[in-house]
């Protein structure tokens, strides 16, 4: 009875939620996954120039081969916007945002990349993603008070990556 | 006249009192989603007890209820936990601040069935 008499005030007026939260953190975020996901758009981007470069009789061994490299393309950049949403929803809480307001529109601007990066085979959108992903990645370590440094990566392409300076 | 101070009386109570619903199932069995519970808001005069069932507001998560299991020796740091081990609670996010405490639950309303 007297919880009807809750329930229809509830409805009526709408009582304010207290969340008894459960859920199943494990706490491992690392910006490093989308990184290098971008690392390989950029590396299939060179694979399918270098292919186009080299081959003059466009049979179906290129088809094939050319397919393979825009499918781990998409597959990567759709992966690397994926990793950038979690770790944006779940691992920057208010009083990040507070202290990094920009990190919305970089996000935004990661989301972006990441479309126009399947859409083109442009290698400067690609760079800029990478880029991108380094402004991200040094928000978060310095959200987990961890210093950085920039260093080549060990690997085609070699471009620049922001790492935590364990 | 009685109306004036029937007024008077609920005002009173809404400036001491919150009406919440529990969302969410971290205090199983004793709370469940769906219950309602009223909260004494915190003021001077209220004194927090380990045990308590508290209701707080934790930066990044929003309006949180959980029960306190510790209380530091100056009363600003709360450790606040749930029953189920896959709560999200102080073991995840620390203490809690005694300033972002809003009341401890005084009367819980049991969802029927």
């Amino acid at each position: 009875m007297i919880y009807k008499l809750f329930e229809a005030f509830d409805k009526r007026f709408g009582v304010e939620r207290a969340k008894a939260h459960c859920d199943v953190p494990c706490g491992i975020y690392d910006p490093i996954i989308p990184q290098i996901a971008a690392l390989t758009v950029v590396r299939m981007i060179d694979l399918m120039t270098d292919l186009e470069g080299k081959t003059t009789d466009k049979n179906l061994a290129y088809f094939n081969t050319l397919s393979r490299y825009v499918a781990v393309k998409e597959e990567h950049a759709e992966k690397l916007k994926n990793d950038v949403r979690v770790i944006w929803g779940d691992y920057l809480k208010a009083q990040h945002l507070e202290k990094y307001p920009q990190a919305h529109a970089l996000v935004h601007e990661i989301m972006a990349l990441g479309s126009k990066v399947r859409q083109t085979t442009d290698r400067e959108t690609a760079l800029k993603l990478v880029e991108k992903l380094n402004d991200f990645a040094q928000i978060f370590w310095e959200t987990k008070g961890v210093a950085t440094k920039r260093a080549k990566a060990p690997y085609a392409p070699g471009l620049e990556l922001v790492y935590p300076n364990l | 006249m009685q109306q004036v101070v029937a007024s008077c009386v609920f005002a009173f109570y809404l400036r001491m009192f919150q009406l919440l619903k529990v969302a969410g199932d971290s205090l199983l069995p004793e709370y469940q989603s769906g219950d309602f519970v009223v909260i004494l808001k915190i003021s001077g005069c209220i004194r927090l007890r380990v045990g308590d069932v508290i209701v707080f507001h934790q930066p990044g998560y929003g309006v949180l209820i959980k029960r306190i299991q510790a209380i530091s020796p100056d009363g600003q740091e709360i450790t606040a936990i749930g029953a189920n081990p896959a709560s999200v609670d102080s073991r995840i996010f620390g203490v809690v601040r005694l300033r972002d405490v809003l009341g401890k639950v005084v009367w819980q309303i049991r969802k029927p069935g």
